[in-house]
């Protein structure tokens, strides 16, 4: 293989990627300051700088639920989806901001530690109308917190993908509480209609997308095969897998990708042990299945990263009979070596 | 099927991939303009209150430790050639009740202010023609007092009798300038912190013409108001107390906290409502 395995830096593509959020970064908070400068210049600064970073954090979190179901709608989001991460970072940094600053600003120099006011200050706990919205932001804050300083991959090997994912996970709870945050503090304050509208209008597109992406692949997922003979289903045509390409089949609820590689077809799980990733919608590249979500590879003939990598994932057998495709839908142990089944005549 | 294929540790995108970020970001683009732009624009205005941040003001009067700290100032005569005052509530530094501060400047002045003539520098706070100061310990060492002379005179009062008014309860600091906003539901834990730390609760009053009043809230029973009201601060309320006017203000003598309720905005906003309040005019 011609790739050498140095740690990936900042490549261009990450550059452009930062370089662009820190524009978007600055041409809104330069909007929100200067509109609020010249429409309302009673402002105070600490408000501002409270607002302003507040509401781009909550957009740039909208940004970041919607990439995940746009990129599986259309594939070509992928490549916003791959250093999301990054996107993740700036939201907690920007929400740190306007969490701290608030903490100062409205806690600080009393009589008690501005932590323990967060707190005790207002106590109205079963008052809709009166709730402590702040309470909610906080614990918001924690969950972002927790988020980006595990948003590097060392902590995806340290805490294994499963629990990582879990905490990742977390991203919607932290929408929820930031959304009623929102909804409970400043809708409470400010009367002009356009804010709940946007509240509700963001929440819609999140759950939208969500749902489309997801009915899709549940669409996908209980396509039936007929039963299986000698522990083998027949899933498709020879000629519908493309060379250094795949198709996802799932059987007894496991998703499993048959990949076309030269005149083999080799299938392995799926799920990629990055973060899950969709493995059979990668592509070939210099002998390995290459997941699409960022780049892990895989021999197709055993499941296994190329050293010194040291990931693994599932095998299957896959037989031709005539021009079907049938797979075996019971797994080798993650790694095993399969041989693949040749396609015997020229399939076209 | 495109065989294009994104991989994120390539130098560059494929060019389909590159071409539909370009369009994405060209839609984000205005998106994220027009949010900013709009968020900022829909904001309710801030108040015209102003906090002389940095600007020492030298001030001489009687200091009056109740009803509330504050500070008396012979304003001049008025037009039949009475001497009017203004009286100057004082707060202290940061969330604290002027109660601290001046304690420190007894101690350090070994004597009493309490209807001593002082000169005292501070910080003036100010909206709808009211004024507070803030006293911090940096201006101690400057206070003067001039020993023996009391006030000459005491401040008028007039009971004004038992009122429903419908308002909201403000710590006077945020709402007169610190702080934009300085009151309703996103300001409403500092206002609580202010009001806990002893600045002195004030029920903001105002009437569809625009007009505010503002009342100081004293118990009228000896119980602690600033504890006592925590939980209707920032919040619409209706209270009915007795009004006595003090001076150039009006203190609302609260005596049983049930007699403050919690009552919907719109209770605030009907414009037919009864007077939710009057502006200075009513209450003389
Ligand atoms: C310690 C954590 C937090 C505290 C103490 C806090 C406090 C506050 C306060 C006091 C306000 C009202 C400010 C005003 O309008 O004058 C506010 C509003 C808001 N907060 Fe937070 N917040 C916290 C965390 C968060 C987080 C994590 C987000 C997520 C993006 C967030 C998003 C917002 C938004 C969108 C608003 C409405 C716009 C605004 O008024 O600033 N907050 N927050
Ligand atoms: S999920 Fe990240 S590379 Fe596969």
């Amino acid at each position: 293989m011609g790739v050498s395995y140095q740690a990936i830096g900042w490549n261009r593509q990450k550059k452009q990627y930062d370089w662009l959020i820190f524009g978007f970064c600055c041409i809104y908070l330069s909007t929100f300051i200067l509109v609020t400068a010249i429409f309302n210049p009673e402002y105070t600064f600490e408000t501002v700088l409270i607002r302003s970073t507040s509401t781009l954090a909550l957009l740039i979190l909208h940004v970041i639920l919607c990439i995940g179901p746009l990129s599986r709608i259309n594939r070509k989001f992928l490549s916003l989806l791959y250093n999301r991460r990054h996107l993740g970072v700036t939201m907690f940094v920007l929400a740190a901001t306007h969490g701290i600053f608030s903490i100062i600003h409205f806690h600080a120099l009393s009589n008690v530690n501005p932590l323990v006011s967060l707190f005790t200050s207002n106590v109205n706990y079963n008052s809709a109308g009166g709730f402590p919205f702040q309470a909610l932001g906080f614990f918001a804050l924690v969950i972002f917190f927790l988020m980006a300083i595990t948003s590097h991959d060392f902590w995806l090997h340290n805490l294994s993908p499963k629990t990582w994912k879990t905490l990742h996970m977390f991203v919607y709870g932290a929408y929820f509480l930031v959304l009623m945050h929102v909804m409970l503090g400043a809708i409470q304050y400010e009367r002009h209609p356009a804010f709940v509208l946007l509240i509700a209008l963001g929440a819609a597109a999140v759950l939208t997308l969500h749902l489309v992406a997801g009915t899709r692949e549940v669409k996908k997922d209980n396509s039936l095969f007929d039963p299986a003979v000698n522990g083998f289903v027949s899933v498709c045509d020879v000629n519908e897998i493309e060379d250094n390409r795949a198709k996802i089949f799932c059987v007894n609820s496991e998703r499993i990708a048959v990949y076309r590689f030269g005149d083999t077809l080799y299938a392995i799980h799926n799920v990629c042990k990055h973060q899950g990733g969709p493995l059979g919608e990668g592509k070939i590249i210099d002998g390995c299945i290459t997941c699409p979500w960022h780049g892990y590879q895989y021999l197709p003939n055993n499941g296994q990263s190329p050293p010194p990598f040291k990931e693994r994932v599932s095998t299957y057998d896959v037989r031709i009979e005539g021009n079907r495709v049938w797979l075996n839908p019971s797994p080798f142990p993650e790694g095993s070596e399969r041989p693949g089944t040749v396609i015997s005549q020229p399939s076209n | 099927m495109n065989n294009e294929f994104y991989i994120g540790w390539m130098p560059k995108a494929p060019q389909g991939f590159a071409r539909h970020v370009k369009r994405v970001l060209l839609t984000i683009l205005p998106v994220v303009l027009l949010t900013g732009a709009m968020l900022a624009w829909l904001q309710k205005r801030f108040s015209t209150a102003s906090f002389e941040f940095g600007k020492l003001t030298e001030v001489t009067g009687v200091y009056f430790k109740d009803p509330v700290p504050m500070l008396r100032v012979n304003a001049g005569n008025d037009i039949w050639g009475n001497t009017s005052y203004i009286s100057i509530p004082l707060v202290g530094y940061g969330k604290h009740g002027a109660n601290g501060i001046i304690r420190e400047i007894e101690i350090e002045h070994k004597t009493s202010l309490d209807h001593k003539q002082v000169i005292l520098k501070g910080t003036l706070l100010y909206t709808d023609g009211r004024t507070i100061m803030q006293v911090s310990s940096n201006e101690i060492a400057s206070v003067k007092i001039v020993p023996g002379r009391t006030a000459e005179t005491a401040t008028v009062q007039k009971d004004l009798g038992f009122r429903k008014v419908k308002g909201e309860i403000i710590d006077p600091k945020c709402y007169f300038g610190v702080m934009k906003p300085g009151e309703g539901k996103v300001h409403r834990d500092c206002a609580i912190r202010c009001i806990l730390g002893g600045i002195p609760p004030m029920m903001h009053v105002w009437n569809d013409k625009g007009e505010s009043n503002y009342y100081i809230l004293v118990s009228s029973t000896g119980i602690d108001i600033n504890k006592a009201v925590q939980d209707y601060v920032a919040e619409p309320v209706e209270l009915e107390a007795r009004l006595v006017q003090y001076g150039d203000w009006t203190l609302m003598y609260v005596a049983d906290m049930k007699n403050i309720r919690p009552i919907s905005s719109l209770q605030l906003f009907r414009p037919a409502s009864t007077i939710i309040a009057c502006g200075t005019g009513c209450t003389q």
